[in-house]
Order: structure tokens, then C-alpha cells, then sequence
């Protein structure tokens, strides 16, 4: 029996998280683009290019559950660092899921911004 | 020295994170803590004092979640493209040993497709053997009241409740019930998927 409503910083931060992993295949996919990485490259660039931080953990079940589905290929490779890497990279059928994904996630995006556009006139005033 | 001390906290980490992947086949296990350990290496940039070796382990989360997060996402993603009954009942064992509501989900599947079968098969049986097969009542001053379904040599004392009307509810009731414990394996499979996830969100 737990009454006590939810903080508004909450609901804002669960709804943020939804969003944010709504949006993690599409950027894992996308950040594979134009080079193959292997799973800390990728953790970094979500990080520096998307602002993504996700728990490392989650990272090498979703490429596993990728490759699974056939939209990445791996392989190890000796890297300088003296130890292999599992380097991956997208397949084709990955480079057209992306391409259809993005298109998606721009026609979203597109719609909302017509939504949200009467908020920020709102703000400036 | 500090080097050594720092491998060997990896290390077994890594064995614990391996002894929870048991749902898992060999290779599989073993392709996940090959890119665990890359993983951290790369981390602590070959530096491996027990410090750094801690943070990094750390964020990868507690051997369990790691491993419970690996078994789940495979078995999902199995399940994806292959959902036959058998495939789903494989997913569930593998899932079994890794919670309480694993082991749970794998008693009732394991439950329902035994029953599912046992009536499907006593239904085929019955047109042949229609002293044998059937499901049973008796009250035994012994064991008290037991009920028997399936075929049976002897066939058991008591009353037999269906008679040549265990064919039709035979098959009938096992498609349902072998449907409900392949719906329910699939959700269950996907609901522990979240709950790892959450685990680690």
C-alpha cells in the first residue's frame, strides 16, 4: 500500500528513460554506419555523438540479440591494444533496417515538432 | 604484483558471471565472457590494479544481472524467429535455474505440456487400446482419492469418467492447453526480459 504520489522530477526522468531506450536500437545501428566497432567504441560514441549513457551491461545482449536477427555480422580481431575485440559491423539487411528505422523516427519526430511549435512561440513571449 | 591481484578479481568475477550462464550452450557462455574480458581490459586500458578493475566491473553490473540479462536477450531473440512449442519450452528451461519466477514458469510449463500430451496421446490410443487408455477415478482405502490419465497396464481399478468421450475432449483439451503453455511461456520469457533489463536500466 504505497499512497504517496509520484514525485513530477520522476515521472519525467521514467519518462525520459522509456524514450531514451525507445531510441537505443535505432542509435546502435546508426553509430555502426560507417565503421564496424566493437562494444566499448560504441558505448563511447552513444555517449559523446547521442548523449546515450547507457549501463554497460545491456550493450553486448542487444548486439547479441542483432546478430541473432541477422542485421550485424561480428568477428575478433588482434587489436594493438594486445588483446582481441569483437569488432561489429551492419550486414545488409541491418543497412536497410536502419535506412526504413530512421525514416520512421524522422516522421515522428517531424509530427511532434509541428506539435510542439505553438509551445516554444508560447515560451518566447 | 598490484597487475596480478587486478587479473585475478577479473577472474573470478568472470567465473562467477560464467556459473549463471549455465542456461546457456558452451560456446555461447564462452563467446560472452571472451567479450567481458576484452571489455574490461579495454576499460582499465590494460591497467588492471584491483581499483580499476572494480569500477570497471562496476558498471557491467553484478554477475548475475550480467548473466541474466545475456541468457534472456539469446532466449528472446531465439524466440523470435523460432516459436514452435518445443522452442519456447527450450527457452523456458533455460531460464529456469535463473530466478525464483523462472523456475515457476518452468513447473507450470513443464506441467501443462504433460497434460497437453497425456490427453492428446490417450485420445489417439483410445480407438485401439480402449481398456487401457482413459482417465480414471478410484478411491483407494490406501492412497485416497487418485485419478489416472493416459494409458495404463494394467488398467487401474475405479471408475473411468470419459469413456470414448476422452477423444474428443482429449484432443480438444490438449490444443488448449498446450496453446495456453506456449502463450504463457512466450509472455514469461519476454516479462523476465524486462525485468533484466530494469535490473540493469
Amino acid at each position: 500500500m504505497n499512497d504517496q504520489p509520484t514525485e513530477p522530477a520522476d515521472e519525467l526522468g521514467k519518462w525520459e528513460i522509456q524514450v531514451r531506450k525507445g531510441g537505443l536500437g535505432l542509435a546502435v545501428l546508426a553509430i555502426l554506419w560507417p565503421d564496424r566497432l566493437y562494444g566499448l567504441e560504441i558505448l563511447r560514441r552513444l555517449d559523446s555523438q547521442a548523449g546515450m549513457s547507457i549501463p554497460e551491461g545491456t550493450i553486448y545482449p542487444l548486439l547479441s540479440r542483432m546478430k541473432a536477427e541477422g542485421l550485424v555480422d561480428s568477428e575478433w580481431v588482434e587489436a594493438e591494444a594486445g588483446h582481441p575485440r569483437k569488432y561489429y559491423r551492419l550486414t545488409d539487411p541491418g543497412r536497410l533496417r536502419v535506412r526504413e528505422m530512421a525514416r520512421s523516427w524522422r516522421t515522428f519526430a517531424a509530427g511532434l515538432e509541428r506539435l510542439l511549435a505553438p509551445l516554444e512561440i508560447g515560451e518566447t513571449k | 604484483m598490484s597487475n596480478d591481484a587486478g587479473k585475478a578479481h577479473l577472474e573470478t568475477y568472470l567465473a562467477q558471471v560464467q556459473r549463471h550462464l549455465n542456461g546457456l550452450p558452451d560456446a555461447e557462455a564462452r563467446e560472452v565472457i571472451a567479450e567481458l574480458y576484452s571489455h574490461v581490459l579495454d576499460k582499465v586500458d590494460g591497467v588492471l590494479t584491483p581499483q580499476r578493475v572494480e569500477a570497471a566491473i562496476a558498471e557491467l553490473g553484478t554477475p548475475k544481472e550480467v548473466a541474466r540479462l545475456n541468457v534472456t536477450e539469446r532466449v528472446v531473440a531465439h524466440l523470435e524467429t523460432h516459436r514452435s512449442p518445443l522452442s519456447v519450452f527450450w527457452g523456458v528451461t533455460r531460464l529456469a535455474g535463473l530466478s525464483l519466477y523462472g523456475f515457476f514458469v518452468f513447473l507450470v510449463s513443464f506441467t501443462c505440456y504433460g497434460v497437453a500430451l497425456s490427453l492428446i496421446v490417450t485420445a489417439a490410443v483410445k480407438p485401439f487400446l480402449p481398456d487401457h487408455a482413459g482417465l480414471w477415478w478410484s478411491d483407494d482405502p490406501q492412497f485416497g482419492h487418485t485419478m489416472a490419465l493416459g494409458v495404463e497396464f494394467p488398467a487401474p481399478h475405479g471408475h473411468e469418467l470419459l469413456g470414448w468421450w476422452i477423444m474428443p475432449i482429449g484432443v480438444v483439451g490438449g490444443v488448449v492447453i498446450g496453446w495456453l503453455a506456449w502463450r504463457f511461456g512466450i509472455v514469461s520469457v519476454r516479462h523476465m526480459r524486462s525485468v533484466a533489463r530494469r535490473g540493469r536500466g
